[in-house]
């Protein structure tokens, strides 16, 4: 327990030094302070709200309270989805190459810590920065929204697990680049690849009727199954708040179990490599 | 007995295979060296001749292509076998966000000490190393000898009963030398092992009571430093020497090697060597040469890398090193 505790707190240190953690932190606070000061929102008879920007009204603003809520979770649930996730596996993406620098990692494989313990350690540190600072957005805007409209809505609060989970199965990616490679603009370049041919993916419905070929649509399929679904997991958190049904659980485990693959190959490649 | 050595090796090698091309280099080639508990041993060799490779498989760090390395009689793979290794990289890159404390404190976790022990000894390696002032300042501010103080302190604060150090004066003044082999001896005293990677020939004859030069991945000569140092007086080259008398002399040299032939005797004055002369003369024997030789180990090294193969004067059998 020492042994982890100390690399996640090594972690930890490295995204503060590197000004990863109080970064994210300062663009979660901007989006809090947005929330509390910029946006206001006015209660009418209880049932119908109106929003206003900078104190500019728009232009037939008075909606249904529940709605107007269940849309700025939504919009924050989205932000988290797409910039949100950008900008923690850009943040992310050295933590790991920057381990597997000579003169540092014979240091650390000197110690008796099993490989798998020293990346599973800075894989916890990276995903608990990440995790914190996604608790402090998403809390900090439901309590807000909350003390503002009198409205407390629990299924926004999913955009914590959901969004820790799919940067969790992005930065096995990550981390394994890392520990291949040993780099960061590659582990960037191919996890921000994987983000974008999420939501293409998705569009297998509508492509399986443009696609000529059998062969290509199985490609597409298997694709799809195959690779993380950033998009479809932002929908599912999206349909909870919006209390509306979703298809499944698939996009959960399938993106599970390619998270869980990355992470086992990294370790694999970790425990063979000679630095 | 399993545990009697340090460090134990056995046909220790490392190939290294290009991806692409299918070109390989032996980095180590066949190693298989012991090390006795409570030595001080140096490792001398030219760059590229396979120290570090050599050190990191010790570690673990590098993973052998053949052979096997054991620490205390445990396989290095195993990380308990490394709990008790205290060890200081050549060209370590700390990370800069530590203070000097809390660099300290990282490494001594991971070495396994307990929080109330980190607590206690912190203070006290930085005092040992001289940085009792400088536990609260960023290590990104250090000299580079003070960073390699601030590196023996976290190689030594768990209590390693085996010390590996690569280049540990690298970068550090005289002073500052003087102060970490003052550090060194007494860890020795205390019965800590230390195997020392170092350049530094002078260093190491100083210190060290056992050497082995790598070259080109093989272990070219080992030995006791006395032994191979031994060459200061005189050098006899004889042959025809008969069995009875070559037992005489070689119970009067200092060393005495044979090569295609020739006995070779080290005496370590004149009326030792005159005294061979006439025995050998009696026996009519043939001298081949009488050289006066002062030898160093810096002497012993360039003779073994610039001849490797030849194995210079009072070499003991190669490969094999006990106390």
């Amino acid at each position: 327990m020492t042994t982890t505790l100390a690399l996640i707190r090594d972690t930890f240190r490295e995204a503060i030094a590197r000004k990863i953690f109080w970064g994210l932190f300062g663009l979660s606070s901007l989006m809090i302070l947005f929330f509390l000061f910029v946006m206001k929102i006015d209660i009418v008879a209880g049932a119908t709200a109106s929003i206003s920007l900078f104190g500019f009204h728009g232009h037939n603003n008075t909606t249904d309270v529940q709605r107007l809520v269940r849309g700025v979770f939504g919009f924050v649930a989205t932000f988290l989805y797409t910039f949100g996730m950008f900008l923690a596996v850009f943040a992310s993406s050295g933590l790991t190459p920057s381990v597997l620098e000579p003169g540092r990692i014979e240091l650390l494989l000197s110690k008796p810590v099993s490989r798998w313990h020293l990346l599973l350690g800075r894989y916890a540190g990276n995903l608990l920065v990440v995790l914190c600072n996604t608790v402090y957005l998403v809390f900090g805007i439901w309590l807000i929204l909350g003390w503002k409209t009198g409205i407390w809505s629990g299924p926004f609060l999913l955009a914590i697990p959901t969004t820790t989970f799919i940067f969790a199965v992005l930065l096995a990616v990550v981390v394994l680049i890392g520990v291949l490679w040993d780099s960061t603009a590659l582990s960037i370049m191919i996890t921000v690849a994987l983000m974008i041919l999420s939501p293409i993916l998705a569009q297998k419905d509508t492509v399986m009727k443009l696609l000529s070929s059998e062969w290509s649509r199985r490609i597409w399929l298997a694709l799809y199954y195959v690779l993380p679904k950033v998009h479809d997991l932002g929908r599912i958190t999206l349909d909870a708040i919006m209390n509306r049904t979703f298809d499944g659980w698939m996009p959960v485990w399938t993106s599970a179990l390619f998270g869980a693959a990355a992470l086992g190959s990294a370790l694999w490649v970790f425990s063979r490599r000679s630095f | 007995m399993p545990g009697d050595f340090a460090i134990e090796t056995s046909n220790l090698t490392k190939i290294y295979r290009s991806r692409w091309r299918r070109r390989e280099v032996r980095a180590v080639d066949g190693i298989s060296l012991r090390v006795a508990r409570g030595t001080t041993f140096g490792l001398l060799g030219p760059n590229g001749a396979g120290k570090t490779t050599f050190v990191k498989l010790l570690l673990s760090a590098v993973l052998p292509t053949e052979g096997e390395a054991r620490v205390f009689g445990r396989d290095v793979h195993k990380p308990e076998a490394r709990r008790p290794i205290g060890y200081l990289p050549e060209n370590h890159r700390f990370p800069t966000y530590f203070t000097g404390s809390g660099m300290l404190d990282f490494y001594a976790a991971l070495s396994g000490s307990t929080a109330a022990d980190r607590k206690r000894l912190i203070p006290e390696m930085l005092e040992l190393v001289g940085l009792e002032r400088w536990g609260a300042v960023r290590i990104g501010k250090y000299s580079k000898g003070m960073l390699q103080r601030l590196g023996l302190a976290q190689a030594i604060i768990h209590s390693p009963s085996l010390l590996i150090l690569d280049e540990p004066s690298d970068g550090v003044d005289p002073m500052g030398r003087r102060h970490i082999r003052e550090i060194l001896e007494k860890l020795e005293q205390k019965g800590v092992t230390i195997f020392i990677n170092s350049h530094l020939l002078a260093e190491v004859e100083l210190f060290c009571g056992e050497v082995a030069i790598l070259h080109k991945g093989k272990v070219a000569l080992s030995g006791k430093v006395r032994d191979l140092v031994a060459g200061k007086g005189y050098k006899l080259t004889a042959s025809q020497v008969p069995e009875a008398l070559e037992r005489v002399l070689r119970a009067r040299a200092a060393a005495v090697s044979v090569r295609e032939g020739l006995l070779d005797l080290q005496f370590t004055t004149r009326d030792q060597a005159n005294e061979a002369i006439d025995l050998l003369r009696r026996e009519s024997c043939a001298i081949e040469s009488l050289v006066h030789t002062s030898s160093t180990l810096e002497e012993v090294f360039i003779q073994t890398i610039g001849g490797a193969g030849s194995p210079p004067l009072a070499a003991p059998a190669p490969q094999e090193v006990t106390a």
